[in-house]
């Protein structure tokens, strides 16, 4: 007895799709799972295992061998917990499995058979329609973030049991409805304004200018001058977010699992400041299968770099290449992906290591920003 | 004491497979050598070939009877029931390893009786 149950995958921040097989044979039981999984999914045997339990169904006592394919890509992640679980279901007549082919499922199972929200769904959602599919069964909590895109339907669940209903058309579920238009609208407005900073004109000045052109600017001055205070509002008044930009910003903060849990698509340019101890691996991005760094959570907005001499030189250097090209490639054994980084950088410092030097020498000149 | 041991197990074995009988097994041989060892119960149940292995204690000191099957007996009792099969000519059959733990009184009488359904399970790989 053989089931099928497609789900997804994330690599960079493009999504295929991966199918979770499932042969059940004769012999000593057992269950195995093959095709490239890391330990998150190697675990997953034990959850699904108590999640199919605990939503009061039986858990086959034969040997159960899952195949996550295609067999030659890594799989990471926990979020195949619900589509092996119900492939394993299928196997057993539990689910009537007429309608599986055209539905995509995503969700970590935890051991009483609830549905855990996972990473990188809106990635996924973008690529369902090259996978010639139209349904998305997912956590509740992400399928806000996938019903941004209007061309599949998504089914938000909370339980494994609420799953096999569905299917078994016992419940109906409302398919999420959102006006992304309005939604994107509402989240794009700023706590805070650039008209909260009261004098400085000059720098003012610099900052629109640089704001018009996409320049970046170097601030130098003494503490307590307003550096940090400016950098950060300006994101306010660079040009609004197309609906489009907001998009590629979400799906690098979907994909990095930062998407704030009630925010789904982010309307506001993102505005980065990593600590001056950043390594260059955390600041590009990086990791044996890479994640985002920095520079691309920080794409259509503002990296803003304070202590800017405090940072580890080799840190500075390898920023060259992705301001340049817009984007960066992080390649590692596992696999090579490439991220878009296009940013406003925005650097800050002091002009001596007690940063008040200036005022030694102009006693009169309270500040002294400069623009680079 | 070697004898003392062999006696505790006899009488394990003997309450177990009553014990067996009632619970519906079918027991199609007992005590059976293979070149891998022994093989305590070999019974059907449900259309399920179900290995059985006894394991008898007279004290709970060192934890229930059923702990002292290591992952190297584990192995022993697949290995057991593989060569069974096979010598069938049955080796794609549904099977099974059960345990049945049996705690006696210093008289060798039942005290308690415990059957693990399913016991060892194919992770070897």
């Amino acid at each position: 007895m053989i089931s099928k149950i497609y789900s997804s995958c994330v690599m960079g921040i493009d999504a295929y799709e991966v199918t979770a097989e499932v042969d059940i044979g004769s012999g000593l039981p057992g269950f195995n799972i093959v095709g490239l999984p890391d330990m998150a999914i190697k675990e997953s045997r034990d959850r699904i295992k108590a999640a199919i339990k605990n939503s009061g169904f039986s858990f086959p006592a034969k040997k159960i061998i899952v195949n996550l394919a295609p067999a030659d890509i890594k799989k990471e992640g926990a979020s195949f917990d619900l589509p092996i679980a119900l492939a394993i279901l299928s196997t057993e007549d539990v689910i009537d499995s007429s309608l599986l082919q055209r539905h995509v499922f995503l969700g970590e199972l935890s051991l009483d058979g609830r549905v855990k929200p996972v990473k990188g769904v809106l990635p996924i959602a973008m690529a369902l329609k090259d996978m010639r599919k139209e349904y998305l069964i997912l956590p509740r909590e992400n399928s806000k973030e996938a019903a941004v895109i209007r061309e599949i339907k998504t089914y938000p669940v909370d339980t494994l049991k609420e799953v096999v209903d569905f299917l078994n058309k016992k419940v109906s579920i409302r398919p999420e409805e959102l006006n992304i238009e309005t939604a994107f609208k509402r989240s794009s407005k700023y706590k805070i304004d650039f008209s909260d900073v009261k004098g400085q004109e000059h720098v003012k000045r610099g900052l629109e200018v640089a704001a018009a052109g996409g320049h970046n600017v170097l601030m130098i001055g003494p503490p307590g001058s307003g550096k940090s205070m400016l950098a950060k509002r300006l994101t306010t008044i660079l040009s609004e977010m197309t609906l489009e930009e907001g998009l590629e910003t979400s799906e690098i903060h979907s994909v990095a699992g930062i998407l704030p849990p009630n925010k789904f698509i982010i309307g506001t340019r993102p505005f980065r400041s990593p600590h001056h101890t950043i390594s260059d691996a955390a600041l590009l991005g990086g990791g044996t299968n890479p994640m985002p760094g920095e520079i691309s959570l920080a794409h259509n907005g503002v990296l803003f770099m304070d202590e800017l001499p405090e940072f580890r030189r080799n840190v500075l250097e390898v920023l060259r290449l992705p301001m340049e090209d817009g984007s960066v490639t992080v390649a590692r054994v596992a696999n090579t992906v490439t991220y878009p980084s296009k940013f406003m950088l925005v650097g800050a410092m002091n002009p001596c290591p007690c940063g008040c030097i200036i005022l030694l020498i102009y006693p009169a000149v309270d500040t002294l920003l400069d623009l680079i | 004491m070697g004898r003392e041991k062999k006696t505790i197990g006899a009488a394990g074995e003997k309450i177990a497979s009553r014990f067996l009988k009632k619970l519906g097994y079918r027991i199609i041989g007992s005590n059976i050598r293979t070149p891998f060892g022994e093989i305590d119960f070999v019974a059907k149940h449900k259309k399920i070939v179900v290995f059985v292995e006894v394991k008898s204690r007279t004290t709970s000191s060192f934890g229930p009877p059923y702990l002292s099957v290591t992952r190297s007996k584990e192995r022993h009792i697949v290995k057991n029931a593989l060569f069974y099969l096979k010598r069938l000519k049955i080796p794609d059959a549904d099977w099974r390893v059960d345990i049945i733990s049996v705690k006696l009184n210093y008289c060798h009488e039942l005290e308690s009786i415990e059957l693990l359904e399913n016991a060892v399970e194919d992770n070897f790989t």
